[in-house]
């Protein structure tokens, strides 16, 4: 369960399937830390499909209105109901959430084909395949155990820092910060490599023999 | 029984989605069963021309979508082949006449008038792919070894997974001597990118043509390569699975080869 300020309102995002003991203490846990900012404040519960979740709505809102002085408790409006609630999830989930904010590494498995585009809100992990016409956004670091033969776009927008490393290193086009490299050259087998900023361009490395965090003196978080 | 219906569709044009449907079509009939090839393409229809039954056309699937006609109206029999059907598309109309619900509907009725129908899907992911894919129980995928052709065929995949659609790929158009070369992609390049199963191998045939141009399938035809794949395309279609997939061009004569290794080594 998370809190999430959408325009006026907040909005939190919860798990219709859990006991609903078990979320009204995940809203109190939430909850007790704004006491003093929640009254008359306007909530939105969203369950995060596209079923309606009304009875449960109402426990919780009537739950939260008890508790904290909340002014109105709703559902989120729908300015489309999902034709395809699968679709639609799928495409949150690809989006980077409501699973995937909590943590700083988005991980997924499976393949990443043509269309398709991914956002990662930090580090982005995949054990699969990024095919050409793929996309992968992250705001920091981009690891594909797999071949990466699409589009990588590590740091973005502007985090220079960040690395993008590959099994099988092919791809259309890779971005780091601010920088584009396109049209390198075919790697030679399939050896881990990865590309990185050095002197303000990127370059591409052998993993092992570059060894890049073979310098630091205890492990660090990244 | 119930029918199926399996939509053949690329992404890319010009790949062999209208040949494939008509030959797999006619390999199915002539195992016996009940066949219905539907062209989707509505103000580009092609597969008409291919199956030679250009001049037969009275109702279209737009008639018989909308209930101008009746299914069996607008569905052509082929004189040549007993069980082979065709619905084919309205040349006046554009892709946004039908509605992917209308062909929901529609299907229904096909399923129970057919055992496999057979949607040839127009190139592209937009109104006339949608209505093609609406109904669809099952896909092929037809791709060609080039890159371009992987990667609308990727695109597709991806759509047709999103609809909960496995599709199984078909490789179009090997040329065995350029995939020795190493100036095409070989089969096996392709299915490393797109990753699904593969349902058969179609080499280049210049028989293509010609019988496009005739008007007569090839799986009519005895010993074209390309309509013998089809042939096995449909056996293994229909309840046949385990009907070995056959390399285009991996069978080489002794002597070529050892011509071949002995030019290599020197």
């Amino acid at each position: 369960m998370q809190l999430k300020g959408i325009g006026n309102n907040l909005t939190v995002l919860l798990d219709p399937e859990q006991p609903v003991d078990d979320l009204k203490r995940e809203l109190q846990r939430i909850f007790d830390p704004l006491k003093h900012m929640s009254a008359n404040a306007h909530i939105v519960l969203d369950t995060g499909d596209s079923e309606k979740h009304e009875d449960l709505v109402r426990e919780l809102g009537g739950f939260l209105k008890e508790h904290y002085r909340i002014g109105t408790v709703a559902e989120p409006l729908r300015e489309r109901e999902h034709a395809n609630a699968k679709d639609w999830l799928r495409q949150k989930e690809m989006d980077g959430g409501p699973f995937g904010r909590n943590s700083d590494v988005l991980m997924m498995t499976g393949l990443v084909r043509s269309g398709q585009k991914i956002n990662a809100r930090k580090h982005f992990l995949l054990l699969g395949d990024l095919n050409p016409g793929g996309e992968v956004v992250a705001g920091g670091d981009i690891l594909i155990l797999g071949s990466l033969r699409g589009k990588a776009i590590a740091g973005h927008p502007d985090n220079e820092g960040a690395l993008i490393l590959a099994m099988d290193f092919r791809p259309i086009q890779i971005r780091i910060g601010g920088l584009v490299a396109a049209g390198l050259p075919p790697s030679k087998g399939k050896t881990v490599e990865f590309a990185h900023v050095l002197n303000g361009a990127i370059v591409v490395d052998d993993y092992v023999k570059a060894n890049p965090f073979g310098g630091l003196p205890w492990p660090e978080i990244r | 029984m119930e029918g199926k219906i399996v939509v053949v569709t690329s992404g890319k044009g010009g790949v062999g989605k209208s040949t494939a449907t008509a030959n797999l079509g006619t390999a199915l009939a002539m195992e016996g069963k009940r066949v219905a090839v539907v062209d989707m393409d509505i103000g580009l229809r092609n597969l008409d021309v291919i199956l030679g039954l250009e001049n037969r056309i009275v109702f279209t699937i737009v008639d018989a979508v909308k209930g101008k006609c009746k299914i069996k109206q607008a569905a052509i029999k082929d004189r040549r082949i007993e069980n082979l059907y065709l619905i084919p598309a309205s040349q006046s109309d554009n892709k946004d006449v039908l509605k992917p619900e209308e062909m929901v509907r529609f299907s229904k009725q096909l399923r129970s008038e057919f055992d496999v129908v057979l949607m040839d899907c127009p190139a592209g992911i937009e109104r006339g792919f949608e209505n093609a894919v609406a109904a669809a129980d099952e896909a092929i995928v037809i791709c060609t070894p080039e890159v371009s052709s992987v990667r609308d065929a990727d695109r597709v995949i991806g759509l047709l997974f999103s609809r909960s659609i496995t599709p199984r790929l078909v490789v179009n158009r090997i040329v065995p001597d350029m995939v020795a070369r190493g100036d095409m992609l070989s089969h096996e390049d392709v299915l490393e990118v797109l990753s699904i199963e593969l349902l058969g191998l179609v080499p280049m045939d210049e028989q293509v043509i010609i019988s496009t141009n005739t008007g007569t399938p090839l799986v009519m035809q005895k010993g074209s390569k390309a309509g013998e794949a089809f042939k096995r395309i449909a056996m293994r279609m229909n309840g046949q699975p385990d009907i070995p997939i056959e390399v285009p061009g991996a069978r080489k004569s002794f002597w070529k080869k050892l011509g071949l290794t002995l030019t290599r080594n020197r």
